[in-house]
């Protein structure tokens, strides 16, 4: 089964960390919607036979949206494409406007689990980071969420922050868990070039967490949560028994997705050659080139077997039950334990690495230094 | 049939960095019409690309030019352009020695600096006829008057009458012409004599080999003819003889007064050194032209390749660059932490620079560089002396009697409000203060006698910061002295890294160490484990530092689907890898290398 996502690049206001597009141009709304159903329906024959097991929604903020857009859209998607009737499917949503009418509207549209942006439970934390919402507006809008009837809730929240300690993440994370949300993704803040926080950092008007603090929040976060019940599935995300995120592990298993909308990427098996592709990150080509009946296509690129093959020990070994070493040959033909022996061996050796009969998965320390590992199946 | 010699005039132009040399040779061969203008490229006497970018000449050219004066009269100019910098100081006398005047141009903006005078003084010791010239007179901040009263005071050379030009656009370049006509005094020299050709540059071209760069002071010399080089002994076929208009054209012959080249199948410029005479094999001078000397290195470092596969192709690089630069020596060396490389020897340290630079640019290479070395003497207990050109090869202290380190003169030209700076630049760099004098009211010149390993690390750039790029700075070699020196070392994870060690004095070992060692924390990256960086002296530990273990990689997210971010970064970690070195169990960047290099 396939992935679709739909990309929304609106946001009331862009977080000083986020480098994603997304921007607060809601004059732009309505022309979007028009270009984003025209990419369904020019889509629609192409993906024709093939299943779609998984939605996810992401933006920008998929709930600041008019009324109705996102169900409009989600009807279309149905008339385009194959979804199957128990798909997972996601819509990312923001605490400030997570309103009430906006959850029941998303649920009555067949979403059927919610990923909110928390970050942190600190309201100082989330000023500094240029978040628009407070701890409040979050627990505000998991009452609404529940009250709509969703179960499946992820919130993301962030490690790292401007002023963060180890103590105040672990107040975070105690808030969630407390609060009983199933499905928890924590992910280090990766300072990205470009944007204001970055500019901050840089010229010495904001300061990070050092690394060692960072890695003993880590370590405090991730221990806690495992003392909670929630079970490490991939790299950065927890999960209650079975609330893992389908639509996700479909790209760690290196799985075909497409996407849709503004700088969506996508990955498909076209005419028997892996292929990734992505769309224009500018609003006016993809408004224009759809408007022309043009796919706006960037960067298409076939991959060959040997990147394809490293693809998915990439993307694999981010999930702590690893790469099953069957489904690996049977998409390549080789063993994957066989095929990157030497680094294997080495990491193996090391304690990184642990090979069964069925899997070969990276352990806690391989994971603290995936780049590292990788690079080794890299040069072998 | 030769060009009258009464009508030929032989001139050089001498000029500080930035002063406006390679302009006015620009405006001098567009007004004699030697250049179309449309072929004209800004400053084309400097041909490579490193020159244009740095404004300074390095390689010497020959241009000829025509010019009918006010007399009516057609003349044979020949310029011959000079080296600008001090570690040149031999090819500017050479250079100079090929003419029988000079232009001294000095910018109106700034007056007189000191490798001016240096130069200045080497022409005066050639009896050359030196004609003034104030240039940049159209900027407003232009002081003529003050320029000409320095050329008077300083040089001591009449310049009242002084042409004030603007070589930039061109205002009064001909009455410059007219003064090279007039002023400068046509060559002397026998053509029927035995032939002496003085060779005042050579360079390497893929075809025709080696090519002297002569002045022919006696005699004539033609294709056919069998010559020698009366210093090295050995002799060719000349193939062709020509001149430069300003691109090489083949004349006849060359005779005595005229300027050009000489072609005769040599493999490399190591056989035409500057300053040989070249005679006729079958009717010899009696003897060569004085003045020639072997331009030794006085520099040293290693030169790596960045990424340890590229060492023949860097072999291959140095083998084509000495083609072109006799003066440049290297042998093959093996580093610890820096693999195969060589040990290269140049004139001074912009020479180094120069030639760094050219090989990662023109031969595309990325090069790791070891701190420089001067040529120490090493008096051993038995009596025996031992010249070490690399600190890893100083042998222990125990077996060593006394060391000595080359010292050189160092003249400093500085506005007065700068000297007290200065010197304490000078005292830092242990230098001896020998004399200051007041050239004039706005113009002190301060004499030190400094060691050289002093000067070749970062002097020059404290003398620009120091005097807001106003005090100029030249030297000559003096004798070698005894000194206090010590081996300073470093150990990354109790390893020593024989890339880092150098000779410093005892004094400066502790805070050398301590800077270096502070240094190395920032640049190496932190690995799985801790590693402390120690300085050393003997056994001896004056310095510590440690860069703390890495917990984590970052940990990339997966942005909605897009994995080709992720892909980057790990192909940009995995070259990054080909660029470490390894230092015991400490992976070390190239760059670290050089980084040290920059310490204050």
């Amino acid at each position: 089964m396939s992935g679709l996502y739909i990309h929304i690049p609106f946001c009331k206001r862009k977080c000083r960390y986020c480098d994603f597009v997304s921007f607060p141009d809601f004059a732009s709304e309505d022309i979007y919607f028009v270009a984003l159903i025209a990419e369904m329906r020019k889509y629609a024959p192409l993906m024709r036979g093939r299943g779609f097991g998984t939605v996810f929604i992401g933006g920008g903020t998929p709930t600041c949206l008019k009324p109705g857009r996102i169900a409009a859209m989600l009807d279309e998607a149905r008339k385009c494409f194959d979804i199957a009737p128990d798909a997972e499917i996601t819509s990312e949503a923001n605490p400030e406007s997570a309103s009430e009418e906006k959850l029941a509207e998303l649920f009555e549209a067949g979403v059927n689990r919610l990923s909110i942006g928390l970050q942190s439970a600190n309201d100082l934390e989330l000023a500094r980071i240029g978040r628009i919402h407070s701890r409040a507006d979050f627990e505000r809008a998991l009452a609404f969420a529940r009250r709509a009837g969703f179960t499946n809730i992820n919130a993301d929240v962030m490690h790292g922050l401007p002023g963060q300690t180890c103590e105040s993440y672990l107040n975070t994370l105690r808030f969630v868990t407390e609060l009983d949300i199933p499905h928890i993704s924590s992910y280090a803040l990766i300072l990205e070039e470009g944007t204001p926080l970055y500019g901050a950092v840089k010229e010495g008007r904001e300061e990070l967490p050092d690394p060692d603090e960072t890695a003993d929040m880590e370590d405090a976060g991730f221990a806690f949560l495992a003392e909670n019940g929630y079970g490490r599935y991939e790299i950065s995300n927890f999960a209650k028994p079975s609330f893992e995120c389908r639509h996700n592990l479909n790209y760690w298993d290196n799985g075909e997705y497409l996407g849709i909308g503004l700088n969506s990427h996508s990955a498909l098996r076209l005419k028997g050659e892996w292929t990734r592709f992505c769309n224009t990150a500018v609003l006016s080509e993809y408004v224009s080139e759809l408007g022309e009946g043009k796919l706006p296509v960037r960067d298409t690129r076939r991959i060959e077997r040997d990147e394809e093959m490293f693809e998915s020990i990439m993307l694999g070994l981010r999930k702590t039950e690893g790469i099953s070493r069957a489904d690996f040959e049977a998409r390549f033909g080789v063993d994957p334990v066989t095929h990157y022996a030497p680094a294997v061996s080495e990491l193996e050796l090391d304690g990184r690495l642990i090979v069964t009969e069925e899997r070969m998965y990276l352990t806690g320390a391989g994971l603290d230094f995936q780049n590292e590992a990788l690079i080794k199946f890299m040069e072998s | 049939m030769a060009f009258p010699k009464e009508l030929i005039r032989n001139f050089c132009i001498i000029a500080h960095i930035d002063h406006g040399k390679s302009t006015l040779a620009d405006r001098l061969m567009q007004l004699t019409q030697t250049v179309a203008e449309r072929d004209m490229e800004e400053q084309l006497l400097d041909s490579m690309d490193i020159e244009r970018e740095r404004g300074i000449t390095i390689k010497s050219t020959a241009v000829r030019m025509f010019y009918t004066a006010r007399d009516g009269k057609e003349y044979m100019l020949n310029l011959i352009d000079t080296p600008g910098h001090v570690d040149f100081t031999y090819e500017v006398s050479r250079a100079l020695a090929a003419c029988e005047g000079a232009v001294l141009v000095v910018d109106a903006t700034q007056g007189i600096e000191a490798q001016t005078l240096a130069n200045v003084y080497l022409a005066l010791d050639n009896d050359l006829e030196i004609i003034p010239v104030i240039n940049k007179i159209d900027l407003v901040s232009a002081d003529p008057e003050n320029a000409i009263h320095e050329i008077e005071d300083i040089i001591g050379l009449p310049a009242e009458d002084a042409p004030k030009i603007s070589a930039k656009t061109g205002l009064n370049v001909e009455e410059v012409l007219e003064r090279i006509v007039t002023d400068i005094p046509a060559p002397k020299g026998d053509s029927e004599a035995p032939l002496k050709a003085l060779i005042f540059d050579s360079l390497y071209d893929n075809y025709m080999g080696a090519l002297s760069y002569v002045r022919v002071m006696e005699g004539t010399v033609r294709p056919g003819d069998r010559i020698r080089f009366m210093h090295s002994g050995s002799e060719f076929d000349v193939t062709e003889v020509g001149v430069f208009n300003p691109s090489r054209l083949p004349v006849r012959e060359l005779t005595a007064g005229e300027v050009g080249y000489i072609s005769a199948s040599i493999k490399s410029v190591a056989e035409t050194k500057v300053g040989d005479t070249i005679t006729l094999a079958n009717n010899p001078a009696k003897e060569p032209l004085h003045g020639y000397k072997q331009a030794n290195p006085m520099v040293f470092c290693g030169i790596y390749p960045a990424d340890g596969a590229d060492y023949e192709a860097l072999k291959e690089a140095l083998d084509k660059l000495i083609l072109n630069d006799a003066s440049i020596s290297y042998e093959p060396e093996t580093s610890q932490a820096l693999g195969y490389g060589f040990r290269c020897g140049f004139l001074g340290l912009l020479h180094m620079e120069i030639a760094e630079e050219r090989l990662e640019r023109e031969f595309d290479l990325d090069l790791v560089t070891t701190a420089p070395s001067v040529i120490y003497r090493v008096v051993m207990l038995d009596g025996s002396v031992r010249m070490i050109d690399n600190p890893s090869n100083l042998p222990s202290p125990m077996e060593i009697q006394r060391m000595e380190e080359p010292m050189v003169m160092a003249h400093i030209m500085t506005p007065p409000e700068f000297v007290g700076s200065i010197m304490e630049l000078c005292q830092e760099k242990r230098g001896f203060f020998l004399d200051m004098t007041y050239l004039e009211e706005n113009r002190v010149k301060l004499s030190y006698r400094m060691p050289l390993n002093e000067i070749i690390f970062d002097f020059f750039d404290g003398l620009k910061s120091r005097s807001r790029g106003y005090a100029s700075f030249d030297y000559e070699l003096g004798e070698y002295e005894q000194s206090d020196l010590v081996k300073l070392d470093f150990l990354l994870n109790g390893d020593m890294c024989d890339a880092l060690s150098t000779i410093v004095h005892r004094d400066k070992a502790y805070a050398k160490g301590r800077a270096v060692a502070e240094k190395l924390q920032e640049v190496i990256p932190r690995q799985q484990f801790e590693i402390p960086i120690q300085a050393a002296i003997g056994g001896k530990i004056i310095a510590r530092e440690t860069v703390r273990a890495v917990r984590k990689d970052v940990l990339a997210k997966c942005y909605g689907g897009d994995i080709t971010r992720k892909k980057k970064l790990l192909e940009k970690q995995k070259e990054g890898k080909k660029r470490m070195r390894q230092v015991g169990t400490v992976s070390v960047p190239s760059d670290a290398f050089m980084s040290v290099l920059r310490i204050n």
